[in-house]
């Protein structure tokens, strides 16, 4: 008798077991397979992935909302996707024939791609107002001429610092490379590390040789070199590693910073634990900080990457992100809707929303009273050319390439000669 | 009645068709309980094999609907792919590893067990709970403990006068420091599996070996250890493919860095498929290491045979 029971219990729960998975199973497949039926039978919801989160990812479900008022016979299904994941599940569901209608990317060449696969909406020729964008925030997403998405969010790169370090040490802002050399010196001398990165990601050490190159060769040199005219390893260039390696030389970095994340904030933490005294990083970080330390908030200052003599650059130019931009899928069923989503998704209102996240729109004339943005916006009023990150303008195979070597670079394990032939060979086999 | 009968005389058409009934019910029965698996595991496991293979002989980026057959031009590629070798040579790294330090360390732990000491329980559980965290939550932990400047493995190293190191970051360490990583992880499994096979072994073994004035090394060396073997077979197989088919922990750790430092095959494949939209150079890799792995658990399999033929023990 009892061990009935037991026989019975034991099934029960198998039971329940295995019917929760298949439930949970079943819930996550509909989310996907919802969207294409729907699509092919009454053609009314509009599959919609995103990776904001936070303050951010409500900015943008009220731009959904907003569309949704508007236009009451469409149903969106916002699908939010964790950062690391969402490259590997867009490329799954495009090859899979299955893509969500309105998607996220950072434009550039991880969007060409899509678009060289047929599989991209040209925004060309649908109704969108492109005359709102600034300029280099539309061009990452332009190709041959033709748009292929459009952006929201426009993120400089500026040099953050500790203001009440700076002012105990008597430091200021630097005018020059040589004085930002010299402020790297006291800050050592006073047992700070100049700068905090975190470079296992790779991309927040990149910012420091695309600066360098920038000052030195101008706006040209990168265009150039992609183009073909020029390249990658022209003197520039390995001047740029250069300049690289004599700040790791001079200790402007932490130790260890190959192998620390920016994303689990080993970077940030340095300096809210007044470890480090600055910080290069995207427009991002005012709202990073405000998470994660909000006292600090208001002791963060910033100034641009400084000029170096004789170079061709200009110290007003910029280096910037630009995220998120958004997309149509080609063979989407509600392509008319999907694009009016796509502008409401980069509306004035969602834009002014989004900026009290403290970055600055990549739509002119957002009114905003957050500091931060007032101060992004000059920048970038001011700038001559605003140079798109090169992760994400170049082809994705020449942006690894790109990352791997600047890692080295950093580490000392490469010299800036050969990473200059390592870039140049792997650039070759990309233009046509 | 009828059935002695039917039993007496085999050779009655009557009884051999009956028998025959019995078994095509017999084997219906069975393949009704094989079906339903077998039909999920052609879909899911066999089915994707099959089709990486087809997938690895075309120039295929993985978003367009184009693909060109190239034939084995990806695999001569492969060849002729520095980034592969080096990959490939950590992989190998990483299965050494796995079998020379994780096996023995998880035999030792439990053996550690079978004593009396005092403990046990909680030994038990320490020893265990390294197995019961996700990866990613291990990963992210770790990094932690590695930081260069306030990291505890380095405060560590620095009180003990042996200085700081760059555990993640120095291209010389970052390859140990994760395998250490996985060692921590991986060795409670193989504990696991010791232990399950230390209890089947018969205590008359113990007694005999007791009479004839064996010691406790000697009863391991001579007893315990020889009984272990199909387990130690099982847990390489298990060691070796697993270390084959590493990612995650690279992935969270280094990202395959800095340069190709930590670069596994795994990670490579990642990259060429979803970074650099090289599906078909991918699935390239992905048949690599699906053939490495299948090389290795035939010659594993077929040294056991060949013990086993032996005779040498059990």
């Amino acid at each position: 008798m009892k061990n009935k029971y037991t026989l019975f219990g034991l099934a029960s729960s198998l039971f329940i077991i295995t019917g929760c998975a298949g439930g949970d199973l079943e819930t996550n497949g509909n989310e996907e397979a919802d969207g294409g039926e729907d699509q092919s039978s009454n053609g009314e919801a509009i599959d919609f992935w995103y990776i904001e989160t936070g303050e951010a990812e409500e900015a943008i479900l009220n731009a959904v909302e907003r569309f949704e008022e508007e236009n009451p016979e469409y149903t969106v299904d916002p699908l939010q996707i964790d950062n690391d994941d969402y490259k590997q599940r867009l490329v799954v569901a495009m090859s899979g024939g299955d893509p969500p209608d309105v998607f996220h990317s950072w434009g550039g060449g991880w969007l060409e791609e899509f678009v060289k696969g047929d599989q991209v909406k040209n925004l060309s020729e649908t109704q969108i107002d492109s005359d709102r964008f600034v300029d280099t925030a539309l061009d990452n997403s332009t190709f041959d001429g033709d748009i292929y998405g459009l952006p929201l969010s426009l993120s400089v790169v500026p040099i953050y610092y500790n203001q009440e370090i700076f002012e105990e040490l008597d430091l200021s802002e630097p005018e020059t490379y040589d004085e930002l050399l010299g402020i790297i010196d006291d800050l050592n001398e006073q047992g700070y590390a100049p700068f905090a990165l975190a470079n296992r990601d790779r991309w927040p050490g990149s910012f420091f040789y695309m600066y360098f190159a920038e000052r030195l060769g101008g706006e040209e040199l990168f265009e150039q070199a992609v183009s073909g005219e020029g390249s990658f390893a022209e003197d520039e260039y390995i001047e740029a590693g250069e300049h690289v390696q004599e700040l790791v030389e001079k200790e402007a970095f932490n130790s260890g910073f190959n192998g620390m994340s920016y994303d689990e904030g080993q970077s940030r933490q340095l300096l809210y634990t007044e470890q480090a005294a600055m910080i290069m990083d995207t427009a991002a970080f005012p709202n990073s900080a405000m998470d994660e330390y909000p006292e600090f908030v208001d002791n963060i200052g910033m100034f641009l990457f400084p000029d170096i003599e004789d170079g061709e650059g200009d110290s007003d130019n910029l280096v910037a992100t630009i995220s998120p931009t958004w997309s149509v899928y080609e063979d989407s069923e509600n392509e008319e809707a999907s694009v009016e989503l796509v502008n409401h998704l980069t509306s004035t209102e969602t834009a002014e929303e989004y900026a009290e996240t403290s970055q600055p729109p990549a739509i002119e004339d957002v009114d905003s009273d957050d500091p931060f943005v007032n101060e992004f916006n000059e920048h970038i009023e001011n700038a001559d050319y605003i140079q798109s990150v090169y992760d994400q303008a170049l082809v994705p195979s020449l942006a690894e390439v790109h990352l791997d070597t600047v890692q080295e670079l950093l580490g000392l394990s490469m010299s800036p000669e050969e990473v200059a032939k390592m870039m140049e060979e792997e650039a070759e086999d990309t233009r046509d | 009645m009828n059935m002695s009968s039917n039993y007496a005389k085999e050779g009655d058409p009557v009884t051999k068709s009956y028998i025959k009934k019995n078994k095509r019910k017999k084997t219906r029965i069975i393949l009704g309980f094989i079906i339903p698996a077998l039909v999920i595991y052609m879909i899911f496991t066999i089915y994707p094999i099959i089709a990486t293979l087809n997938y690895s002989l075309t120039d295929w980026s993985g978003v367009s609907g184009e693909s060109d057959f190239v034939g084995i031009q990806n695999y001569i590629n492969l060849l002729g792919d520095s980034t592969f070798w080096q990959a490939l040579q950590n992989n190998l790294f990483l299965v050494l590893v796995s079998v020379f330090l994780q096996i023995p360390l998880g035999l030792l732990m439990a053996l550690v067990l079978f004593t009396p000491i005092f403990g046990k329980q909680l030994l038990n559980i320490v020893f265990f709970l390294p197995y019961l965290m996700s990866t990613v939550a291990i990963g992210i932990l770790w990094l932690f403990m590695y930081d260069p400047s306030s990291g505890p493995i380095n405060q560590l190293t620095e009180f003990l006068g042996i200085g700081m190191f760059d555990w993640l970051g120095d291209p010389n360490l970052a390859l140990m420091s994760v395998l250490f990583v996985l060692i921590w992880q991986f060795s409670p499994l193989y504990m696991i599996l010791f232990k399950a096979a230390m209890v089947g072994i018969p205590d008359e073994l113990y007694e005999a070996a007791n009479i004839d004035g064996a010691n406790g090394f000697k009863q391991f060396v001579h007893v315990t250890f020889p009984s272990l073997i199909p387990t130690i077979v099982t847990s390489s197989v298990l060691a070796v493919v697993g270390s084959l088919k590493a990612f995650d922990i690279f992935y969270i750790m280094t990202g395959g860095g800095p340069g190709t430092a930590t670069e596994i095959l795994g990670t490579y494949m990642y990259d060429q498929a979803f970074i650099n939209f090289n599906m078909g150079y991918a699935s390239t890799i992905a048949a690599a290491m699906f053939i490495i792995s299948l090389i290795a658990v035939i010659i594993i399999q077929y040294l056991d045979y060949r013990r086993k033929k032996k005779g040498i023990l059990i």
